[in-house]
């Protein structure tokens, strides 16, 4: 059976994940990652994605993970995103509101470059989700 | 005696409508603070595990790249993040706050504030002490997305001879009966560090920074001041409303105990004026 370790996925709403899996994968900033147990002292920041936790009995779950903070520190795995919703949570109707809101204001020519920014985010964010819930994401494309 | 009924009278009808209102101010607080309280327990991992593992970052880095975790270059520019509350009526805990940044503050030469919250801003712009910005003077109304905008403005403000030390006050929630301020360092990540001298002499453990440390913490860094910065708003908020409801309820404890023995009184005084008619009565029909 492969090595486990600890993790802990801690957001904004409280304690998400905490207990031992075989694996963890998530987009930073960076690229796609993956932390398998005995890993190096590391810290990265979290980009947008799907992460995928793979159990200690070697379930998957998968969650929409956006921002925040991976650290491992001798050990002891930390995730501490801005948001991490598990797939299953995902309110997929709100997301494609969301998702429909954003683009009408990105059809918006003269939006000055910050809402841009924020409606850019916005809308990526409930890709992101509607990705995450309905299992067509980035883990399945590659 | 008639006087002095009417006057214990009246005074029975103020203590009255001001229990009315303590007792009123008691039940909103409660009910508040019960959504209040579930914030907080929310909040509460994500502020304790994100310090916990930036101390450890900080204990274990060598890297000094970042200007976030570099010991302060300007070691006399101080910025306090200070969250109070919006109202008063809350017992001590506005002045406690204040008590324990004065305290804090007192031997350091260049303090500027941030204050949150109605009560700070006033107390600090009647202390003369600088203040950075008064935009974020509503606690109960301040939500994420402002918790960015402040933390862009620290970012923007840290470092670069701008402040060398970021320190955040807030009221920690312990209980329903306490609660404690506290206070906690922001930037740069250093002052986290518990062993700055390194006097063990043990080698630290490097830390591996993907793509390089420069870039992690300029994302990482805002992010998690605004988390922190969220957090310990809920947990102060939920503070805030608890101390209101003690206090309120000592209030009107008070007011019913007062208005317990104004009503002796009274009925002590009109007894002791019918006990006079009638010795009046009495002493008229014997002559």
């Amino acid at each position: 059976m492969a090595a486990t370790y600890h993790l802990q996925v801690v957001s904004l709403d409280g304690l998400e994940y905490e207990g031992e899996v075989q694996k963890i994968l998530l987009r930073t900033i960076d690229g796609d990652v993956e932390i398998l147990a005995r890993h190096t002292n590391y810290c990265t920041a979290i980009g947008m994605g799907t992460a995928k936790v793979v159990l200690e009995d070697g379930k998957e779950r998968k969650a929409a993970c956006i921002g925040g903070m991976l650290s491992v520190m001798n050990g002891e795995v930390r995730v501490l995103p801005t948001t991490w919703e598990w797939s299953e949570d995902i309110d997929v109707e709100r997301a494609k509101a969301a998702k429909a809101k954003a683009e009408e204001r990105l059809k918006d020519k003269k939006l000055d470059n910050e809402a841009r920014i924020r409606a850019e985010a916005k809308l990526y964010r409930a890709l992101v989700r509607i990705g995450s819930s309905s299992g067509h994401d980035h883990l399945n494309d590659q | 005696m008639a006087g002095s009924m009417k006057a214990v009278k009246l005074r029975i009808k103020s203590v009255q409508s001001t229990m009315q209102i303590t007792k009123a101010m008691q039940l909103v607080a409660a009910s508040k603070l019960r959504k209040a309280k579930e914030r907080a327990d929310e909040s509460k991992p994500y502020l304790e595990t994100m310090l916990e593992t930036l101390t450890d970052i900080a204990n274990g880095n060598t890297d000094y790249r970042s200007i976030y975790t570099k010991p302060g270059e300007n070691d006399k520019k101080w910025l306090y993040v200070v969250i109070a509350g919006d109202r008063g009526l809350a017992g001590g805990y506005n002045s406690n706050l204040f008590k324990f940044v004065e305290a804090e503050i007192k031997d350091k030469e260049d303090v500027t504030v941030l204050p949150i919250g109605k009560k700070s801003v006033e107390f600090f712009k009647h202390r003369n002490i600088p203040i950075l910005t008064e935009e974020y003077a509503e606690v109960a109304k301040t939500t994420i997305s402002d918790c960015f905008q402040i933390a862009k403005l620290i970012c923007g403000s840290y470092g670069g001879g701008g402040f060398g030390h970021v320190f955040l006050c807030y009221t920690n929630f312990v209980s329903m009966l306490s609660q404690v301020p506290m206070s906690t360092s922001l930037l740069p990540l250093s002052d986290l560090s518990s062993d700055n001298k390194k006097s063990d002499g043990k080698p630290r453990d490097l830390i591996l920074y993907e793509p390089n440390s420069e870039t992690v913490f300029d994302a990482i860094v805002p992010e998690y001041l605004a988390g922190i910065l969220y957090t310990s708003i809920n947990i102060s908020y939920a503070s805030e409303l608890a101390a209101r409801r003690t206090a309120m309820e000592a209030a009107t404890d008070n007011a019913e105990e007062m208005i317990e023995t104004l009503s002796l009184y009274y009925n002590r005084a009109r007894q002791a004026s019918i006990t006079q008619e009638i010795t009046e009565i009495v002493a008229g029909a014997e002559s």
